[in-house]
């Protein structure tokens, strides 16, 4: 096996991302963005939500595999998630353990405003 | 990923080395090939070394239309680049300190001519089309009486177009200005003839040819004779040009990969340009996608492509089971995007997910086919989750 600059987590995502695409526009569904791809970096993020919880996460993304895999990653930790949560959500959780290098950490920060962006889509829904 | 399953297509980077090739470099290393040294012509050791490598030489020096004495080996066109380049300006530096170039050239030429620049030398650098050719007239247009020099790829590494070298060198002639010409990406993939391209300074290689690593030539012109500053200084090998014991082993490759080459030239550019058509019709068929470079006056055997909506990194790493660069591979481990294809006018977007194949000698159709149904695969997955307004950007 050749080695790569990746870890065996992010590998595993970036082959199998979990919950890719979007849901329909929907009175229970909040959506979000933050980045550009000629930046290098996009996220598209959105969420069917039921009473204060995050029941469905969907995302797309523009990037590299770390930023795949932090997608994929991050529609799993969310689900089930308050709105409290989201707005506390830091890019630190997804660089620890996907072991991002340190030049690539400002993309999980246009992650982190995708993120803070759907909290406050979410607040203002109610 | 086991690398023995990966299917090479990277050989604009660098080519596999011939077998036969090999051999002959085996037979010089062994005690019955070349253990003396070339410059020691008091015994037979070192005349028969000698009698290696200017073998070799008219073996190149046949390949590309020129007299034996005017090939100059060196470590490979880096430096073949770096003694033309230099080599020219600082020995005119009292006539006049202007060169011309373009924007597309390999580091191996834009670095030594930024370095010129530092030195209070100034460069007009010419700006290619969008198809990556840089017309004659453009070169006609930055001439001055002051121009010492006008350096200009044959083939470009990363897009493969080809300039009109003849055309180019013709201005060059009727004006007096020497014309040095990077010929590594066209040596056995385009006939080369120094005399009918009208060129004065022609860097080669051997790794891109199927010779060996490290060992490389410049052609100088001698009649009328060029005048050029050695860059290294030592035992005054190569007429004082480049001093250094010769290599001799490399040198035996690279004159038997320069032979072998133009003798298969033609049945080897038939055979990899239909292969490469194979690929170019495969990957088209996904859709979202754009060639880089021009669609006729392009090299045997390269594809640059750009996939829409893809980041490059993902796609070179969904694609790893082929060996292919991400922009060229010189500079891959930056993450700016290629200054070729951006002095194409290519969008960030859009030269970020460009991908370079190469195709040569050993490439089979089945494994153009396997490539193609990689490329689809995983284009189609990475697609399948990707922004809408990267998709939509990218068709603006």
């Amino acid at each position: 096996m050749s080695e790569t600059p990746y870890s065996p987590l992010v590998v595993e995502h970036f082959g199998h991302p979990r919950n890719v695409g979007r849901f329909a526009p929907a009175a229970d569904v909040i959506t979000a963005s933050a980045g550009d791809p000629e930046q290098g970096v996009r996220f598209d993020l959105s969420a069917r939500v039921h009473g204060d919880r995050i029941v469905a996460m969907r995302f797309e993304v523009y990037g590299c595999p770390h930023c795949i895999a932090a997608g994929s990653l991050l529609s799993e930790r969310l689900q089930g998630a308050t709105q409290e949560q989201l707005r506390r959500w830091s890019w630190r959780e997804a660089s620890d353990e996907l072991e991002f290098p340190p030049d690539k950490r400002g993309r999980l920060l246009v992650l982190e405003d995708a993120v803070h962006a759907l909290a406050t889509q979410w607040q203002r829904r109610q | 990923m086991n690398t023995v399953t990966t299917i090479y297509l990277d050989y604009a980077a660098s080519t596999p080395v011939d077998p036969r090739v090999a051999d002959v470099m085996i037979e010089c290393l062994r005690p019955s090939g070349a253990q003396g040294n070339p410059s020691s012509a008091g015994h037979e050791y070192g005349r028969r070394a000698r009698g290696m490598v200017e073998k070799a030489r008219a073996q190149v020096a046949a390949a590309i239309g020129a007299r034996p004495d005017c090939i100059v080996w060196t470590s490979g066109a880096t430096e073949s680049d770096n003694l033309a380049i230099f080599g020219v300006a600082r020995f005119n530096a009292d006539r006049g300190r202007h060169l011309v170039s373009s924007k597309t050239e390999h580091k191996a030429v834009l670095d030594p001519l930024k370095q010129l620049e530092r030195e209070g030398f100034e460069v007009t650098w010419l700006k290619p089309a969008a198809d990556g050719i840089v017309r004659p007239e453009q070169v006609r247009a930055a001439l001055r009486p002051d121009t010492q020099l006008v350096s200009l790829m044959h083939v470009n590494n990363e897009i493969g177009v080809v300039q009109d070298i003849a055309a180019v060198g013709a201005i060059c002639r009727e004006r007096g200005v020497p014309f040095h010409v990077d010929a590594a990406q066209s040596a056995g993939k385009l006939p080369l003839n120094v005399e009918t391209m009208n060129v004065d300074l022609m860097s080669l290689t051997a790794h891109k040819i199927y010779g060996p690593k490290g060992v490389g030539a410049l052609y100088v012109r001698r009649k009328p004779p060029l005048g050029l500053q050695p860059l290294i200084y030592g035992g005054g090998q190569e007429h004082g040009l480049r001093s250094g014991t010769l290599a001799t082993h490399q040198i035996v490759g690279m004159g038997l990969a320069f032979e072998i080459a133009e003798r298969e030239r033609e049945q080897d550019v038939e055979r990899i340009c239909a292969l490469r058509d194979q690929l170019w019709a495969g990957i088209a068929s996904i859709g979202d996608v754009e060639l880089n470079g021009h669609p006729r006056d392009c090299v045997a055997g390269l594809l640059n492509i750009s996939f829409r909506g893809i980041e490059g990194e993902s796609l070179q790493f969904a694609l790893r089971e082929l060996a292919v660069s991400a922009g060229a591979a010189c500079s891959s481990a930056s993450e700016e995007a290629s200054y070729v294809l951006r002095a194409l006018g290519r969008s960030d977007q859009l030269a970020q997910s460009s991908l370079r194949f190469s195709l040569g000698r050993f490439t089979t159709a089945e494994q153009i086919e396997t490539a193609i149904a990689a490329v689809k695969r995983e284009v189609t997955r990475l697609r399948s989750f990707s922004p809408q307004a990267a998709n939509a950007e990218k068709k603006s």
